[in-house]
């Protein structure tokens, strides 16, 4: 005998056409195993009734929410540095002096001179990091390697704090006072900006001078953590750091925080 | 009033950078998503685990949605498989908490005294995590979120008459899970006297 399976939900469900509602009908006069299945699957069907739709408890969306504001923010700030990087080329070949010191040529350390204060800057790079030259803001120590540290998102947002007050504290320099020029020495520059600059951090862009940047861990990972002083827009004084903090592996974004100043 | 958004619609805005339009896809779908995964998982804790783990999902990877089948059937599908995989997590959490203190301890089972709410819903609830998982989600997909049986087949990535068939078996198992005596089978119902020949088609 041959049970017509494939027909007793929809049999159950009221859902069959008359003739194969009629097919079913006359099978189960003569199965009671399919009595049985249909009588099995009614009952089931109606306790699954009385499972009521409930609401969502407190706090099962809201860190969705918030990852996904997050998630904006990044590519929000991606998506505009870039924008400004492909503009901030044209307009950096018309304010920005850029002045290449062969000190020795491709010896490390490198050195960078800076007119502190004039906001004319001197990235100390040969021909193939010209792409990455980066405006230093008066008082730039260069690669701070901070072996063994690893920084939390609390450190970051510290980091962000202490560079606001560190502007403000700021006594200038002897070598970054207004006007002269000041050289500078750090650690291989070039790895570390150009893996900013393909993170999306606003490297070369006018309105934007590096004034910290520290090679150390964060949350586990190697990284670098670089503090921006950020302007409103070319000439305008600075309204806030910036902190990018970008995989040393990939250079890919991990973190960051801003701070107004 | 204006007409709702569609959902592609809203899945259109979050794409072009409307931060509010993913807020309102989460707000229009929350309940069904949770009450999916309560179903399918039997806890509340694992069935807002899971609802997290499938929103999170649909973040990420709504700029890979291309919109080849509709969002509420990809959102389900989404969602069944973050209950799978928190399932399977489940079964596996036991023998590996012993060695490792990062993972979260394991709840005991829901305490019998249920007195204050429906005794008979929590019975269907228990009953219902007996049944086969694959039976399962049919059954919560069709019966209980009234979806049709062709959007059950595409949720799942299944053909229909295999859902007909899970729908059949898993009502059967459930009922028996709740102690079900059909009249027929206790000789009660005239319809039944009449013997059957037994024989079950494969």
């Amino acid at each position: 005998m041959t049970h017509p399976e494939d027909l007793l939900p929809d049999y159950v469900d009221g859902t069959l056409a008359d003739a194969q509602r009629a097919v079913v009908d006359a099978h189960l006069q003569g199965c009671a195993a399919c009595r049985e299945e249909v009588e099995l699957s009614r009952a089931a069907v109606a306790a699954m009734g009385s499972l009521d739709e409930v609401p969502v408890p407190f706090g099962v969306t809201g860190p969705v929410l918030a990852e996904a504001g997050r998630r904006f923010e990044r590519r929000r700030k991606v998506a505009w540095e870039r924008l400004q990087w492909s503009a901030g080329l044209a307009a950096a070949a018309a304010l920005i002096l850029v002045v290449v010191l062969n000190l020795g040529g491709d010896e490390e350390p490198t050195t960078v001179a800076e007119q502190a204060g004039t906001g004319a800057t001197a990235a100390g790079a040969g021909a193939a990091e010209a792409a990455d030259m980066q405006r230093f803001a008066s008082g730039f120590q260069g690669l701070e390697r901070q072996q063994g540290v690893n920084y939390d998102q609390e450190g970051v947002r510290a980091v962000a704090r202490d560079s606001v007050t560190a502007l403000k504290d700021a006594t200038p320099a002897p070598n970054a006072a207004p006007g002269t020029e000041a050289t500078l020495t750090y650690a291989a520059p070039g790895r570390a900006i150009s893996c900013l600059r393909r993170s999306g951090a606003p490297v070369g862009d006018p309105r934007d001078s590096l004034i910290r940047l520290i090679e150390a861990e964060f949350e586990g990972r190697p990284a670098y953590i670089a503090a921006f002083l950020e302007s409103p827009g070319a000439r305008q004084p600075p309204d806030q750091i910036a902190i990018w903090v970008v995989s040393t592996d990939d250079c890919s974004f991990l973190s960051g925080a801003t701070q107004p100043v | 009033m204006p007409d709702a958004p569609r959902d592609e619609d809203l899945v259109r805005r979050f794409l072009s950078g409307d931060r509010a339009a993913f807020a309102a896809l989460v707000e229009r779908h929350e309940r069904r998503v949770y009450n999916l995964a309560l179903r399918m998982t039997g806890r509340e804790e694992d069935a807002r685990d899971a609802t997290q783990d499938a929103l999170l999902t649909v973040l990420k990877k709504l700029s890979s949605f291309r919109g080849e089948a509709a969002f509420t059937t990809w959102l389900h599908r989404v969602t069944v498989n973050a209950c799978y995989d928190l399932l399977r997590k489940r079964q596996r959490a036991p023998l590996l908490e012993r060695g490792d203190d990062d993972l979260p301890a394991i709840e005991p089972p829901p305490a019998a005294d249920h007195s204050d709410t429906s005794d008979l819903s929590i019975d269907v609830q228990r009953a219902l995590i007996e049944v086969p998982e694959d039976f399962r989600v049919v059954m919560i997909l069709h019966d209980v979120q009234d979806l049709p049986q062709e959007e059950v087949a595409a949720i799942l990535g299944i053909p229909v008459g295999t859902v007909k068939s899970r729908l059949h078996r898993g009502r059967i198992a459930l009922a028996r899970a709740l102690g079900v005596r059909p009249a027929g089978a206790s000789g009660e119902r005239p319809a039944a006297a009449e013997p059957s020949d037994g024989a079950m088609s494969p």
